[in-house]
């Protein structure tokens, strides 16, 4: 219980320190708030007057405690005797005890030295039970200088201990009896230590009173007296690491050793040698790019040797080519040169075609001829397109082709391209390049001269100026100021680009940006697009050479120049449907031709806003050409499959030649292409198949001299021809020319 | 460029090369065009006086690359050193003085 209270209690502090040092924080918080004393319930009630005043104290020597008069009972005189009054002045002892320290000179410690104190039983001790129990003894013990013997002293006395105890009882009491007088306050503490002290004079045995008085005072002073010399030095030694020392060489800087002998003529040959260097650096850097180019066709004496032996068997395996194809179309080939339809002697105003090769590439027998051109040198070579016009499904290669009508089997030359080829032309002054325009909207110069494993010679850059659209016709243009050939571009994106054939690139520029008529169109965030119109062909003037007519697929048709790139000179709503080709007269400048998908050619004349001829074929019309041969003549190839051939100057209102040349339920034909010398057309259908026809006498009539100038030649005699129709049409100036087939038919 | 080769046809038996020419330095790039010029520099500043010149150049190549270059600047003599790779340079200047500049510590 007393436990559980005294834990009680413990807890009651805890929680009352708590408590105060929770007060005390709250105090620091609080200080600003007045103090409120706490009071104890049963506090005496103090009046404020009394709490105020002031109590003086006065000190004072006399003693108030002390009484005077006080008795004490003496026992010895068994009787009550007044209590002397203190003499210590001012001081009052509180507590009186006799020290048992003498001074080392006075009388008594000499008297005691004399005496031969600290002698006294060291022959007594043996020598070996001292060093027995030296350490012990040295440790606890300081002694006199001069003893050597009070270990064994002490020893003796420690060893005794329990027989000395119940001696010193008995001496003790002994004593007691004879000192009473001068020591009793001591006795008590005394009687432990003296014991083991008193010992000494008892075992000798010889001691009387006086002696033992002397030592008990006295030992305790043996026990302090220290021995300077009397001490231990302890020491450990730990272990030694052995040392170590690691060392780094790095290696030296290389050397090397150069030794060399300078003289005045290795010097100077030196000098020459390295000017002669630079003389031909200097010369070899200006033929840098024939030098690359050189270097880049660099072949082994085996390779040139393999590729010779290569062309040699080609050339032999075309000779035989050829031969066999002379064989097989040997009636076409006579027919060619020979047969004219003798029905023309008897209609007169009529003529027909005569179907002659037929021109096939295998794999190129699902595309389309996109469009076909006759070389301007070699008359019996024509070069092919192979495209493809069905959007919906459209080829992923493309085909330039040259066949020539000596060999109907197999093109002369034909390379694969990775996009359908939409148009091409050839360059006039070297036949051997064609421009091209492709479906993906790059276009590209190939040189037929070159190797069939070649590429393209010139290619746009795909990324930074090709067209965003299909190419839709290129039309070789002049030689720009500085002699590069250049060609022009037209695309469905609106831009008219000329291509500059720099050495090793083609470097575009846009000559105009086609603008429509449609408002621009608000796009998703609100900025607003300007749609441009989308051309569909080019035609450039035959004399003006900055001067070309654009067609649109809306049907307009824009005369440009290269010296404006925003505005049109004119244009004029051609068509109601994509204008297909733009074709200038042969013989007279301002005359053009132009062909639509809205069924209809229209001959044109510069300056005038209306048509002097509209004809209506039926189908769309894919192509128009003016025949190189008459003023007045042209051929129109349309959609479903027929070929026309018109002659102004024989039918203004009808064509004098209609023919099927492909069956209309399979095939389209798209593009036709009169000789420039020979009496044949080539028309191109859609599933790539080119078609040769030979034009009957009455299709090509020369005009015949008249009397009065007989040396005119031709040519006169053409422009003269045409001018003389034209005149008619014109007059009077307000189109009445312009007349529809139904009409004529009524 | 016509009459420059005509003048060196005239007189190539008359041309007198003064430009510095690099006869043999495995220095790198920035090192050698620094030697170079301290040479020239050195050399038509001093140009009656060789020692001072050869003195000029390897006091400023010490400075600029760290010391105990060496360097002989003279018409004629012929050496066998041994060098600190990447630091010789051996070069004509002048058309009649062989400079020939390395480290060697």
């Amino acid at each position: 219980m007393s436990s559980d209270t005294s834990s009680d209690n413990e807890d009651d502090k805890d929680t009352a320190s708590k408590s105060r040092g929770n007060l005390a924080e709250d105090e620091t918080l609080d200080w600003l708030k007045p103090r409120a004393l706490l009071v104890p319930e049963d506090q005496e009630d103090v009046p404020e007057a009394e709490l105020d005043e002031e109590i003086g104290r006065f000190l004072t020597t006399i003693n108030p405690q002390w009484v005077a008069d006080e008795v004490a009972y003496h026992y010895g005189q068994a009787k009550f005797v007044v209590k002397p009054k203190p003499t210590f002045g001012k001081a009052y002892p509180l507590y009186i005890y006799q020290g048992t320290a003498i001074r080392k000179d006075s009388d008594e410690a000499k008297a005691q030295i004399a005496a031969g104190y600290g002698k006294v039983g060291f022959d007594d001790a043996g020598p070996k039970r001292a060093k027995a129990k030296k350490s012990t003894t040295e440790l606890e013990e300081e002694e006199e200088p001069e003893a050597d013997a009070p270990p064994t002293e002490e020893n003796k006395a420690e060893e005794d201990v329990p027989d000395e105890e119940k001696a010193n009882e008995v001496g003790g009491e002994d004593h007691e009896a004879t000192q009473a007088d001068t020591a009793a306050d001591e006795e008590t503490e005394a009687v432990a230590d003296e014991g083991a002290e008193e010992q000494v004079p008892e075992d000798e045995g010889g001691g009387g009173e006086s002696q033992v008085e002397e030592v008990i005072e006295i030992k305790p002073r043996v026990k302090k007296l220290a021995n300077q010399f009397n001490f231990c030095e302890r020491a450990a030694l730990t272990y030694n690491f052995p040392k170590r020392s690691v060392d780094t060489q790095t290696v030296p800087p290389p050397r090397a050793n150069f030794g060399a002998t300078c003289l005045q003529s290795i010097i100077f040959d030196f000098y020459q040698e390295d000017y002669a260097r630079k003389q031909r650096e200097k010369e070899e850097e200006k033929p840098k790019r024939l030098r690359k180019k050189t270097a880049k066709h660099v072949k082994s004496a085996q390779q040139i040797h393999d590729e010779q032996l290569a062309q040699r068997i080609r050339e032999a395996w075309t000779i035989l080519e050829r031969l066999v194809n002379q064989n097989i179309f040997d009636e076409i080939a006579q027919d060619y040169r020979y047969w004219d339809d003798p029905s023309d002697e008897f209609r007169e105003g009529m003529g027909s075609l005569l179907p002659l090769w037929k021109f096939q590439f295998e794999p190129m027998r699902s595309h389309a001829v996109c469009d076909v051109q006759w070389n301007p040198h070699y008359q019996d070579l024509f070069a092919v397109a192979y495209g493809s016009l069905d959007f919906t499904q459209q080829q992923k290669e493309g085909c330039l082709c040259l066949y020539s009508i000596k060999n109907p089997a197999f093109p002369e030359y034909s390379i694969i391209t990775e996009s359908p080829i939409i148009c091409l032309d050839v360059y006039k002054e070297t036949p051997y390049l064609i421009c091209i325009g492709r479906y993906d909207g790059n276009v590209c110069v190939y040189n037929a001269q070159l190797t069939l494993e070649s590429s393209y010679q010139y290619k746009s850059d795909s990324v930074r100026d090709k067209h965003s659209n299909i190419v839709w016709e290129i039309k070789w243009g002049a030689r720009m100021i500085d002699g590069e050939a250049s060609f022009f571009s037209i695309s469905g994106d609106g831009r008219v680009v000329q291509w500059a054939v720099m050495p090793g690139e083609l470097q575009a520029t846009t000559i105009i940006t086609l603008q429509s008529n449609v408002p621009p169109i608000p796009g998703p965030d609100g900025t607003l697009l300007t749609v441009n119109s989308c051309g569909s062909c080019i035609c450039f003037h035959p004399e003006k050479a900055d001067i070309f007519m654009v067609g649109t697929e809306d049907g307009m048709i824009h005369t440009c120049s290269l010296k404006y790139n925003r505005n049109y000179v004119r244009s004029v709503q051609g068509h109601h449907m994509p204008v297909y080709r733009i074709h200038y007269n042969n013989y007279n400048n301002s005359i053009y031709a132009s062909c639509s998908g809205d069924w209809r050619v229209k001959i044109w004349e510069d300056g005038r806003d209306e048509p002097l001829f509209m004809f209506e074929l039926g189908s769309p019309v894919g192509d128009v050409k003016w025949a190189p041969y008459s003023s007045t003549v042209f051929a129109a190839c349309t959609a479903d499959g027929k070929v026309y051939v018109y002659d102004l100057n024989v039918n203004k209102y009808r064509p004098i030649c209609v023919q099927a040349v492909v069956s209309k339920k399979t095939k389209k034909l798209t593009r036709v292409d009169f000789n420039p010398r020979l009496p044949v057309i080539v028309c191109g259908d859609t599933k790539g198949t080119c078609h040769v026809v030979k034009l009957s006498p009455n299709l090509r009539v020369m005009c015949k001299p008249p009397k009065k100038a007989q040396v005119a030649d031709q040519r006169t005699l053409q422009i003269m021809k045409l001018d003389k129709l034209l005149s008619l049409v014109r007059d009077p100036p307000f189109q009445t020319g312009v007349v529809d087939e139904k009409f004529d038919d009524d | 460029m016509a009459e420059e080769g005509a003048a060196t046809v005239g007189a190539s038996e008359k041309v007198i090369h003064t430009y510095p020419l690099i006869r043999h330095s495995d220095m790198s790039e920035e090192m050698r065009i620094e030697a170079m010029e301290l040479s020239v520099t050195a050399c038509e500043k001093y140009s009656q006086n060789n020692e001072l010149a050869a003195r000029m150049v390897k006091e400023s190549m010490d400075k600029k690359f760290g010391p105990a270059f060496h360097v002989v600047v003279g018409e004629s003599y012929g050496f066998e050193i041994t060098y600190e790779c990447t630091t010789i340079c051996y070069m004509y200047f002048g058309g009649n003085q062989a400079i020939c500049i390395w480290k060697c510590s």
